[in-house]
Protein backbone atom coordinates (compact mmCIF):
# COMPACT_ATOMS: atom_id res chain seq x y z
CA UNK A 1 0.00 0.00 0.00
CA UNK A 2 1.28 3.50 -0.54
CA UNK A 3 4.87 4.24 -0.10
CA UNK A 4 5.45 1.11 2.36
CA UNK A 5 5.61 -1.31 -1.22
CA UNK A 6 9.15 0.10 -2.35
CA UNK A 7 10.34 0.73 1.11
CA UNK A 8 10.55 -3.16 1.42
CA UNK A 9 12.53 -3.14 -1.95
CA UNK A 10 14.60 -0.01 -1.26
CA UNK A 11 18.57 -0.29 -0.63
CA UNK A 12 18.04 1.06 2.55
CA UNK A 13 15.74 -1.23 4.26
CA UNK A 14 18.69 -2.76 6.48
CA UNK A 15 20.03 0.90 8.03
CA UNK A 16 19.77 1.67 11.23
CA UNK A 17 15.80 3.20 11.38
CA UNK A 18 17.00 5.94 13.93
CA UNK A 19 19.40 7.07 11.97
CA UNK A 20 17.11 7.30 8.75
CA UNK A 21 14.73 9.09 11.31
CA UNK A 22 17.21 11.55 12.63
CA UNK A 23 18.24 12.87 9.25
CA UNK A 24 14.89 13.18 7.75
CA UNK A 25 13.32 15.07 11.13
CA UNK A 26 16.87 17.57 10.31
CA UNK A 27 16.04 18.11 6.65
CA UNK A 28 12.16 18.33 7.77
CA UNK A 29 13.45 21.25 10.49
CA UNK A 30 15.94 22.98 8.13
CA UNK A 31 13.72 23.15 4.82
CA UNK A 32 10.77 24.46 7.37
CA UNK A 33 12.68 27.55 9.21
CA UNK A 34 14.72 28.64 6.15
CA UNK A 35 11.49 28.98 3.67
CA UNK A 36 11.89 30.89 0.96
CA UNK A 37 11.91 29.33 -2.46
CA UNK A 38 15.75 28.17 -3.07
CA UNK A 39 16.15 26.05 -0.10
CA UNK A 40 13.18 24.02 -0.78
CA UNK A 41 14.25 23.64 -4.46
CA UNK A 42 17.67 22.44 -3.20
CA UNK A 43 16.01 19.93 -0.70
CA UNK A 44 13.71 18.99 -3.40
CA UNK A 45 16.48 17.59 -5.86
CA UNK A 46 18.82 16.54 -3.09
CA UNK A 47 16.67 14.33 -1.45
CA UNK A 48 15.12 12.92 -4.29
CA UNK A 49 18.51 12.06 -5.89
CA UNK A 50 19.32 10.66 -2.55
CA UNK A 51 15.88 8.45 -2.40
CA UNK A 52 16.89 7.70 -6.50
CA UNK A 53 20.25 6.84 -6.54
CA UNK A 54 21.09 5.88 -2.81
CA UNK A 55 17.93 4.61 -1.87
CA UNK A 56 17.36 2.90 -5.46
CA UNK A 57 13.28 3.99 -5.43
CA UNK A 58 12.53 4.11 -9.26
CA UNK A 59 12.76 7.70 -10.29
CA UNK A 60 9.66 7.28 -12.05
CA UNK A 61 8.02 6.33 -8.83
CA UNK A 62 9.18 8.82 -6.72
CA UNK A 63 7.74 11.84 -9.37
CA UNK A 64 4.13 9.76 -9.06
CA UNK A 65 4.49 10.01 -5.41
CA UNK A 66 5.56 13.83 -5.87
CA UNK A 67 2.12 13.91 -7.55
CA UNK A 68 0.25 12.66 -5.09
CA UNK A 69 0.17 15.89 -2.35
CA UNK A 70 0.78 18.24 -5.42
CA UNK A 71 -3.15 18.87 -6.29
CA UNK A 72 -3.79 19.80 -2.77
CA UNK A 73 -0.86 22.11 -2.30
CA UNK A 74 -1.19 24.13 -5.50
CA UNK A 75 -5.07 24.82 -4.13
CA UNK A 76 -4.13 25.81 -0.68
CA UNK A 77 -1.49 28.20 -2.29
CA UNK A 78 -3.51 29.56 -4.80
CA UNK A 79 -6.07 30.39 -2.04
CA UNK A 80 -3.58 32.00 -0.54
CA UNK A 81 -1.89 34.03 -3.22
CA UNK A 82 -5.14 35.13 -4.85
CA UNK A 83 -6.54 38.19 -2.72
CA UNK A 84 -9.08 40.91 -2.64
CA UNK A 85 -7.28 44.68 -3.95
CA UNK A 86 -8.87 47.82 -4.36
CA UNK A 87 -9.45 48.53 -7.90
CA UNK A 88 -6.53 49.96 -9.77
CA UNK A 89 -3.52 47.53 -7.87
CA UNK A 90 -1.41 46.01 -10.95
CA UNK A 91 -2.32 42.51 -11.17
CA UNK A 92 -0.96 39.67 -12.66
CA UNK A 93 -4.42 38.07 -13.41
CA UNK A 94 -7.39 39.04 -11.59
CA UNK A 95 -11.13 39.62 -11.83
CA UNK A 96 -12.95 42.77 -10.78
CA UNK A 97 -15.68 41.91 -8.08
CA UNK A 98 -17.35 45.21 -7.40
CA UNK A 99 -15.33 47.75 -5.96
CA UNK A 100 -12.00 45.15 -5.31
CA UNK A 101 -9.97 42.73 -7.87
CA UNK A 102 -9.91 39.55 -6.75
CA UNK A 103 -6.62 39.06 -8.61
CA UNK A 104 -2.60 37.58 -7.78
CA UNK A 105 -0.40 40.36 -7.69
CA UNK A 106 3.27 40.11 -7.88
CA UNK A 107 4.48 39.70 -4.09
CA UNK A 108 1.59 37.07 -3.28
CA UNK A 109 3.11 35.24 -6.18
CA UNK A 110 6.54 35.35 -4.92
CA UNK A 111 4.77 34.36 -1.50
CA UNK A 112 2.79 31.33 -2.95
CA UNK A 113 5.92 30.00 -4.71
CA UNK A 114 7.58 30.34 -1.44
CA UNK A 115 5.09 27.87 0.15
CA UNK A 116 4.54 25.74 -3.10
CA UNK A 117 8.72 25.00 -2.96
CA UNK A 118 8.92 25.13 0.81
CA UNK A 119 6.39 22.56 0.86
CA UNK A 120 7.93 20.21 -2.02
CA UNK A 121 11.33 20.13 0.05
CA UNK A 122 9.27 18.99 2.77
CA UNK A 123 7.49 16.28 1.08
CA UNK A 124 10.70 15.03 -0.65
CA UNK A 125 12.70 14.78 2.91
CA UNK A 126 9.52 12.69 4.28
CA UNK A 127 9.16 10.45 1.34
CA UNK A 128 13.46 9.64 1.74
CA UNK A 129 11.70 8.29 4.94
CA UNK A 130 8.71 6.42 3.99
CA UNK A 131 9.94 4.99 0.67
CA UNK A 132 13.30 3.72 2.37
CA UNK A 133 11.93 2.25 5.74
CA UNK A 134 9.26 -0.07 6.15
CA UNK A 135 6.63 1.05 8.82
CA UNK A 136 7.35 -1.54 11.23
CA UNK A 137 11.49 -0.46 11.09
CA UNK A 138 9.71 3.44 11.97
CA UNK A 139 7.95 2.19 15.04
CA UNK A 140 11.22 0.33 16.16
CA UNK A 141 13.26 3.19 15.59
CA UNK A 142 10.51 5.32 17.61
CA UNK A 143 11.00 3.14 19.88
CA UNK A 144 14.58 3.30 20.48
CA UNK A 145 13.79 7.33 20.43
CA UNK A 146 11.98 6.79 23.79
CA UNK A 147 8.60 7.35 21.96
CA UNK A 148 6.09 5.51 24.49
CA UNK A 149 5.85 1.67 25.01
CA UNK A 150 1.95 1.87 24.89
CA UNK A 151 1.86 4.15 21.54
CA UNK A 152 4.74 2.08 19.93
CA UNK A 153 2.61 -1.17 20.36
CA UNK A 154 -0.36 0.14 19.49
CA UNK A 155 1.23 1.59 16.34
CA UNK A 156 2.77 -1.60 15.57
CA UNK A 157 -0.89 -3.48 16.15
CA UNK A 158 -2.75 -0.66 13.75
CA UNK A 159 -0.68 -1.01 11.36
CA UNK A 160 -0.51 -4.59 11.05
CA UNK A 161 -4.75 -4.70 10.96
CA UNK A 162 -4.80 -2.01 8.59
CA UNK A 163 -3.93 -4.43 5.98
CA UNK A 164 -6.38 -7.52 6.72
CA UNK A 165 -9.32 -4.95 7.36
CA UNK A 166 -8.31 -3.30 3.82
CA UNK A 167 -8.50 -6.76 2.23
CA UNK A 168 -11.86 -7.71 3.51
CA UNK A 169 -13.54 -3.63 2.35
CA UNK A 170 -11.40 -3.97 -1.08
CA UNK A 171 -13.52 -7.45 -1.50
CA UNK A 172 -16.47 -6.12 -0.36
CA UNK A 173 -16.34 -3.10 -2.45
CA UNK A 174 -15.82 -5.04 -5.94
CA UNK A 175 -18.82 -7.45 -5.28
CA UNK A 176 -20.93 -3.96 -4.48
CA UNK A 177 -19.33 -2.76 -7.74
CA UNK A 178 -20.31 -5.42 -9.81
CA UNK A 179 -23.86 -5.38 -8.67
CA UNK A 180 -24.33 -1.50 -9.76
CA UNK A 181 -24.01 -0.87 -6.17
CA UNK A 182 -22.26 2.69 -6.60
CA UNK A 183 -24.26 3.94 -9.17
CA UNK A 184 -26.21 7.12 -8.24
CA UNK A 185 -26.04 9.35 -4.57
CA UNK A 186 -28.03 6.91 -2.55
CA UNK A 187 -27.13 3.60 -3.77
CA UNK A 188 -23.24 4.99 -3.33
CA UNK A 189 -24.20 5.84 0.18
CA UNK A 190 -26.32 2.96 1.20
CA UNK A 191 -23.86 0.74 -0.20
CA UNK A 192 -20.47 2.71 1.57
CA UNK A 193 -22.50 2.76 4.90
CA UNK A 194 -23.53 -1.14 4.91
CA UNK A 195 -19.78 -1.49 3.94
CA UNK A 196 -18.22 0.48 6.55
CA UNK A 197 -20.55 -1.36 9.23
CA UNK A 198 -19.17 -4.73 7.95
CA UNK A 199 -15.86 -3.96 8.13
CA UNK A 200 -16.21 -2.68 11.78
CA UNK A 201 -18.16 -5.89 12.51
CA UNK A 202 -15.34 -8.11 10.66
CA UNK A 203 -12.66 -6.09 12.61
CA UNK A 204 -14.47 -6.36 16.18
CA UNK A 205 -14.98 -10.24 15.65
CA UNK A 206 -11.10 -10.61 14.66
CA UNK A 207 -9.75 -8.64 17.38
CA UNK A 208 -11.48 -11.15 19.82
CA UNK A 209 -10.04 -14.26 17.83
CA UNK A 210 -6.63 -12.61 18.11
CA UNK A 211 -6.70 -11.96 21.74
CA UNK A 212 -8.38 -15.62 22.20
CA UNK A 213 -5.03 -16.79 20.05
CA UNK A 214 -2.99 -14.26 22.43
CA UNK A 215 -4.45 -15.23 25.24
CA UNK A 216 -3.76 -18.91 24.83
CA UNK A 217 -0.30 -17.92 23.97
CA UNK A 218 0.41 -16.95 27.22
CA UNK A 219 -0.26 -13.14 26.18
CA UNK A 220 -0.11 -10.55 29.57
CA UNK A 221 -0.35 -7.53 27.94
CA UNK A 222 2.95 -6.69 25.80
CA UNK A 223 3.77 -8.27 22.57
CA UNK A 224 7.89 -8.42 22.62
CA UNK A 225 9.23 -9.15 19.20
CA UNK A 226 13.11 -9.22 18.37
CA UNK A 227 14.57 -6.47 16.81
CA UNK A 228 16.42 -7.24 13.79
CA UNK A 229 19.98 -6.25 13.11
CA UNK A 230 21.10 -3.41 10.73
CA UNK A 231 23.58 -1.77 9.07
CA UNK A 232 25.20 1.29 11.43
CA UNK A 233 23.58 4.50 9.88
CA UNK A 234 27.29 5.87 9.52
CA UNK A 235 26.42 7.60 6.07
CA UNK A 236 23.28 8.91 6.94
CA UNK A 237 25.05 10.91 9.75
CA UNK A 238 27.79 12.00 7.38
CA UNK A 239 25.33 12.98 4.82
CA UNK A 240 23.06 14.96 6.80
CA UNK A 241 25.52 17.60 8.05
CA UNK A 242 26.34 18.16 4.20
CA UNK A 243 22.46 18.50 2.82
CA UNK A 244 21.34 21.21 5.85
CA UNK A 245 24.86 23.09 5.10
CA UNK A 246 23.56 23.07 1.54
CA UNK A 247 20.03 24.21 2.93
CA UNK A 248 21.14 27.09 4.71
CA UNK A 249 23.62 28.14 1.65
CA UNK A 250 20.99 28.37 -0.54
CA UNK A 251 18.78 30.35 2.18
CA UNK A 252 21.46 32.49 2.73
CA UNK A 253 22.02 32.90 -0.84
CA UNK A 254 18.45 34.19 -1.16
CA UNK A 255 18.37 36.21 0.90
CA UNK A 256 21.62 37.84 -0.23
CA UNK A 257 21.05 38.26 -3.31
CA UNK A 258 17.06 38.20 -3.51
CA UNK A 259 16.12 39.29 -0.41
CA UNK B 1 -9.24 41.50 -25.24
CA UNK B 2 -6.19 40.07 -24.02
CA UNK B 3 -6.67 40.95 -20.34
CA UNK B 4 -10.22 39.62 -20.58
CA UNK B 5 -9.06 36.51 -22.15
CA UNK B 6 -6.44 36.18 -18.97
CA UNK B 7 -9.03 36.77 -17.15
CA UNK B 8 -11.22 34.14 -18.48
CA UNK B 9 -8.31 31.64 -18.56
CA UNK B 10 -7.79 32.68 -14.56
CA UNK B 11 -11.49 32.05 -13.69
CA UNK B 12 -11.33 28.55 -15.73
CA UNK B 13 -8.18 27.61 -13.63
CA UNK B 14 -10.19 28.35 -10.37
CA UNK B 15 -13.44 26.46 -11.35
CA UNK B 16 -10.90 23.55 -12.55
CA UNK B 17 -9.59 23.73 -8.84
CA UNK B 18 -12.89 22.61 -7.18
CA UNK B 19 -12.80 18.93 -7.52
CA UNK B 20 -9.34 18.60 -6.02
CA UNK B 21 -11.06 19.31 -2.23
CA UNK B 22 -10.15 15.68 -2.26
CA UNK B 23 -7.94 16.17 0.75
CA UNK B 24 -9.07 19.78 2.04
CA UNK B 25 -8.94 18.81 5.75
CA UNK B 26 -5.47 18.01 6.17
CA UNK B 27 -2.90 20.94 6.11
CA UNK B 28 -0.28 19.53 3.97
CA UNK B 29 3.40 19.04 4.58
CA UNK B 30 5.45 21.99 5.03
CA UNK B 31 2.56 24.52 4.52
CA UNK B 32 2.68 26.05 8.25
CA UNK B 33 5.89 28.07 9.43
CA UNK B 34 7.91 26.11 12.13
CA UNK B 35 6.78 28.08 14.86
CA UNK B 36 2.94 27.40 14.39
CA UNK B 37 3.90 23.56 13.87
CA UNK B 38 5.30 23.52 17.08
CA UNK B 39 2.41 25.72 18.34
CA UNK B 40 -0.10 23.11 17.40
CA UNK B 41 1.64 20.46 18.58
CA UNK B 42 2.19 21.68 22.13
CA UNK B 43 -1.56 22.70 21.66
CA UNK B 44 -2.38 18.90 20.81
CA UNK B 45 0.15 17.78 23.75
CA UNK B 46 -2.03 17.59 26.87
CA UNK B 47 -5.19 16.17 24.79
CA UNK B 48 -2.94 13.63 23.28
CA UNK B 49 -1.36 12.97 27.14
CA UNK B 50 -4.92 12.81 28.67
CA UNK B 51 -6.00 10.34 26.07
CA UNK B 52 -2.98 8.05 26.58
CA UNK B 53 -3.47 8.10 30.80
CA UNK B 54 -7.06 6.81 29.83
CA UNK B 55 -6.34 4.28 27.46
CA UNK B 56 -3.04 3.00 29.72
CA UNK B 57 -5.66 2.79 32.65
CA UNK B 58 -8.09 0.95 30.78
CA UNK B 59 -5.45 -1.58 29.10
CA UNK B 60 -4.04 -2.38 32.49
CA UNK B 61 -7.14 -3.36 33.86
CA UNK B 62 -8.17 -5.78 30.63
CA UNK B 63 -5.39 -6.41 28.09
CA UNK B 64 -8.00 -7.14 25.39
CA UNK B 65 -8.61 -3.55 25.14
CA UNK B 66 -5.16 -2.84 23.63
CA UNK B 67 -5.95 -5.43 20.78
CA UNK B 68 -9.85 -3.94 20.56
CA UNK B 69 -8.55 -0.51 20.46
CA UNK B 70 -6.09 -1.32 17.64
CA UNK B 71 -8.76 -2.70 15.08
CA UNK B 72 -10.79 0.20 16.17
CA UNK B 73 -7.51 2.70 14.67
CA UNK B 74 -7.15 0.68 11.39
CA UNK B 75 -10.97 0.79 10.92
CA UNK B 76 -10.46 4.67 11.42
CA UNK B 77 -7.66 4.64 8.63
CA UNK B 78 -9.62 2.25 6.03
CA UNK B 79 -12.59 4.17 6.68
CA UNK B 80 -11.04 7.66 5.62
CA UNK B 81 -9.05 5.66 2.98
CA UNK B 82 -12.44 5.15 1.68
CA UNK B 83 -14.04 6.86 -1.15
CA UNK B 84 -17.23 9.07 -0.51
CA UNK B 85 -19.98 10.46 -3.15
CA UNK B 86 -20.80 14.03 -2.40
CA UNK B 87 -23.94 15.99 -3.52
CA UNK B 88 -21.83 17.79 -6.04
CA UNK B 89 -21.16 14.81 -7.69
CA UNK B 90 -17.06 15.22 -6.87
CA UNK B 91 -15.65 12.48 -4.25
CA UNK B 92 -13.71 13.16 -1.04
CA UNK B 93 -12.93 10.76 1.90
CA UNK B 94 -15.03 10.85 4.84
CA UNK B 95 -13.24 11.72 7.97
CA UNK B 96 -14.44 9.45 9.89
CA UNK B 97 -14.39 11.91 12.78
CA UNK B 98 -18.01 11.84 13.94
CA UNK B 99 -18.33 7.89 14.07
CA UNK B 100 -14.78 7.85 15.97
CA UNK B 101 -16.29 10.54 18.28
CA UNK B 102 -19.52 8.86 18.98
CA UNK B 103 -18.19 5.09 19.59
CA UNK B 104 -14.89 5.64 21.33
CA UNK B 105 -15.74 9.09 23.31
CA UNK B 106 -13.20 11.89 22.01
CA UNK B 107 -10.14 10.77 25.02
CA UNK B 108 -10.23 7.59 22.89
CA UNK B 109 -10.05 9.13 19.27
CA UNK B 110 -7.50 11.77 20.10
CA UNK B 111 -4.91 8.86 20.65
CA UNK B 112 -6.35 7.09 17.51
CA UNK B 113 -6.60 10.06 15.81
CA UNK B 114 -2.96 11.17 16.28
CA UNK B 115 -1.65 7.38 14.88
CA UNK B 116 -4.08 6.95 12.07
CA UNK B 117 -2.80 10.35 10.84
CA UNK B 118 1.05 9.28 10.85
CA UNK B 119 -0.16 6.88 8.88
CA UNK B 120 -1.55 8.44 6.58
CA UNK B 121 1.21 11.06 6.54
CA UNK B 122 3.82 8.59 5.59
CA UNK B 123 1.95 6.07 3.81
CA UNK B 124 -0.47 7.95 1.64
CA UNK B 125 1.09 11.29 1.63
CA UNK B 126 -2.06 12.99 3.19
CA UNK B 127 -1.14 15.33 5.64
CA UNK B 128 2.22 15.76 6.89
CA UNK B 129 5.34 15.21 10.01
CA UNK B 130 5.62 18.56 10.34
CA UNK B 131 1.67 19.81 10.28
CA UNK B 132 1.01 16.88 12.61
CA UNK B 133 -0.31 18.71 15.41
CA UNK B 134 -2.32 21.34 13.61
CA UNK B 135 -4.09 18.24 11.62
CA UNK B 136 -4.31 16.33 15.34
CA UNK B 137 -5.66 19.45 16.62
CA UNK B 138 -8.12 20.17 14.07
CA UNK B 139 -9.50 16.09 12.89
CA UNK B 140 -8.43 14.36 16.04
CA UNK B 141 -9.23 17.08 19.15
CA UNK B 142 -11.58 19.71 18.03
CA UNK B 143 -13.85 18.19 15.69
CA UNK B 144 -14.52 14.75 17.76
CA UNK B 145 -15.32 17.12 20.84
CA UNK B 146 -18.08 18.79 18.92
CA UNK B 147 -19.49 15.65 17.61
CA UNK B 148 -19.54 14.18 21.20
CA UNK B 149 -20.90 17.31 22.64
CA UNK B 150 -23.73 17.26 19.82
CA UNK B 151 -24.17 13.37 19.79
CA UNK B 152 -24.55 13.46 24.19
CA UNK B 153 -26.51 17.27 23.97
CA UNK B 154 -28.68 16.20 21.72
CA UNK B 155 -29.35 12.87 23.45
CA UNK B 156 -30.53 14.71 26.38
CA UNK B 157 -33.20 16.57 25.00
CA UNK B 158 -34.32 13.09 23.41
CA UNK B 159 -33.67 13.58 20.03
CA UNK B 160 -34.45 10.10 17.86
CA UNK B 161 -30.88 8.52 17.79
CA UNK B 162 -30.60 8.72 13.65
CA UNK B 163 -30.97 12.26 14.27
CA UNK B 164 -28.17 13.31 16.96
CA UNK B 165 -26.52 10.56 14.65
CA UNK B 166 -26.40 12.87 11.82
CA UNK B 167 -26.14 16.09 13.66
CA UNK B 168 -22.80 14.82 15.50
CA UNK B 169 -21.26 13.50 12.31
CA UNK B 170 -21.95 16.42 9.99
CA UNK B 171 -21.46 18.89 12.84
CA UNK B 172 -17.97 17.45 13.43
CA UNK B 173 -16.99 17.79 9.95
CA UNK B 174 -18.03 21.35 9.63
CA UNK B 175 -15.89 22.04 12.85
CA UNK B 176 -13.42 19.94 11.51
CA UNK B 177 -13.20 22.47 8.50
CA UNK B 178 -13.85 25.70 10.42
CA UNK B 179 -10.70 25.01 12.26
CA UNK B 180 -8.41 23.80 9.36
CA UNK B 181 -9.69 27.17 7.89
CA UNK B 182 -8.54 28.92 11.00
CA UNK B 183 -5.44 27.27 11.29
CA UNK B 184 -4.21 28.69 7.64
CA UNK B 185 -6.33 31.84 8.09
CA UNK B 186 -3.96 32.98 11.30
CA UNK B 187 -0.95 31.91 9.31
CA UNK B 188 -1.50 33.44 6.00
CA UNK B 189 -4.53 36.04 6.53
CA UNK B 190 -8.03 35.90 5.28
CA UNK B 191 -9.68 33.47 7.62
CA UNK B 192 -13.31 34.37 5.29
CA UNK B 193 -11.43 33.61 2.05
CA UNK B 194 -10.45 29.89 3.19
CA UNK B 195 -13.77 29.15 4.84
CA UNK B 196 -15.31 30.58 1.66
CA UNK B 197 -12.80 28.08 -0.62
CA UNK B 198 -13.81 25.11 1.77
CA UNK B 199 -17.10 25.82 2.31
CA UNK B 200 -18.18 25.48 -1.45
CA UNK B 201 -17.55 21.47 -1.12
CA UNK B 202 -17.80 20.95 2.69
CA UNK B 203 -20.90 21.76 3.05
CA UNK B 204 -22.14 18.77 1.05
CA UNK B 205 -19.71 16.71 2.09
CA UNK B 206 -20.59 17.43 5.87
CA UNK B 207 -24.21 16.15 4.58
CA UNK B 208 -23.03 13.29 2.89
CA UNK B 209 -20.81 12.09 5.78
CA UNK B 210 -23.55 12.84 8.36
CA UNK B 211 -26.48 10.59 5.97
CA UNK B 212 -23.36 7.58 5.55
CA UNK B 213 -22.93 7.79 9.61
CA UNK B 214 -26.15 7.25 10.18
CA UNK B 215 -26.31 4.44 7.73
CA UNK B 216 -23.58 2.87 9.54
CA UNK B 217 -24.54 3.47 12.80
CA UNK B 218 -28.58 2.20 12.53
CA UNK B 219 -26.74 -1.11 10.83
CA UNK B 220 -24.57 -1.59 13.66
CA UNK B 221 -27.30 -1.03 16.05
CA UNK B 222 -29.47 -3.57 14.41
CA UNK B 223 -26.75 -6.42 14.28
CA UNK B 224 -24.20 -5.69 16.91
CA UNK B 225 -25.81 -4.37 20.16
CA UNK B 226 -23.55 -6.46 21.85
CA UNK B 227 -20.96 -4.91 20.59
CA UNK B 228 -21.80 -1.11 21.27
CA UNK B 229 -22.65 -2.45 24.87
CA UNK B 230 -19.00 -3.41 25.19
CA UNK B 231 -17.62 -0.36 23.67
CA UNK B 232 -19.72 1.39 26.58
CA UNK B 233 -17.17 -0.43 28.94
CA UNK B 234 -14.37 0.69 26.77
Amino acid sequence: MGTDRYAYASRLRRMDPVAKILFCALVLGVCLCCGGIAPGLATLLMMGLLSVFWGGVPGKVFLKFLTVPLAFLALGCLTIVVNAHPQGTPVLAGLSVGSQVWGITRDSAFQGLAILSKSLGAISAMYFLALNTPMTDVTLGLQRLKVPQLMIELMDLIYRFIFVLWDTAAAIRTAQDSRLGYTGFRRSISSLGSLSSMVFLRAWNKADAIYSALESRGYTGSLATMAQTYQPGKTCYLIAPAVGFVQLLCCWLEVRYFG
Amino acid sequence: MKRSLVNTYFLMALVCLIPLQAHAMHIGEGMLPASWSIAWGVVCLPFVLYGFRSIGKRVNATPKVKILLAMCGAFAFVLSALKIPSVTGSCSHPTGVGLAAILFGPTITSVLGLIVLVFQALLLAHGGITTLGANTFSMAIAGPIVSWLVFKGLKKVNVSTAVCVFFAAALGDLATYVVTSLQLGVVFGGFVKFLGVFALTQIPLAIAEGLLTVVIFNILEKYSKTELQELEVV
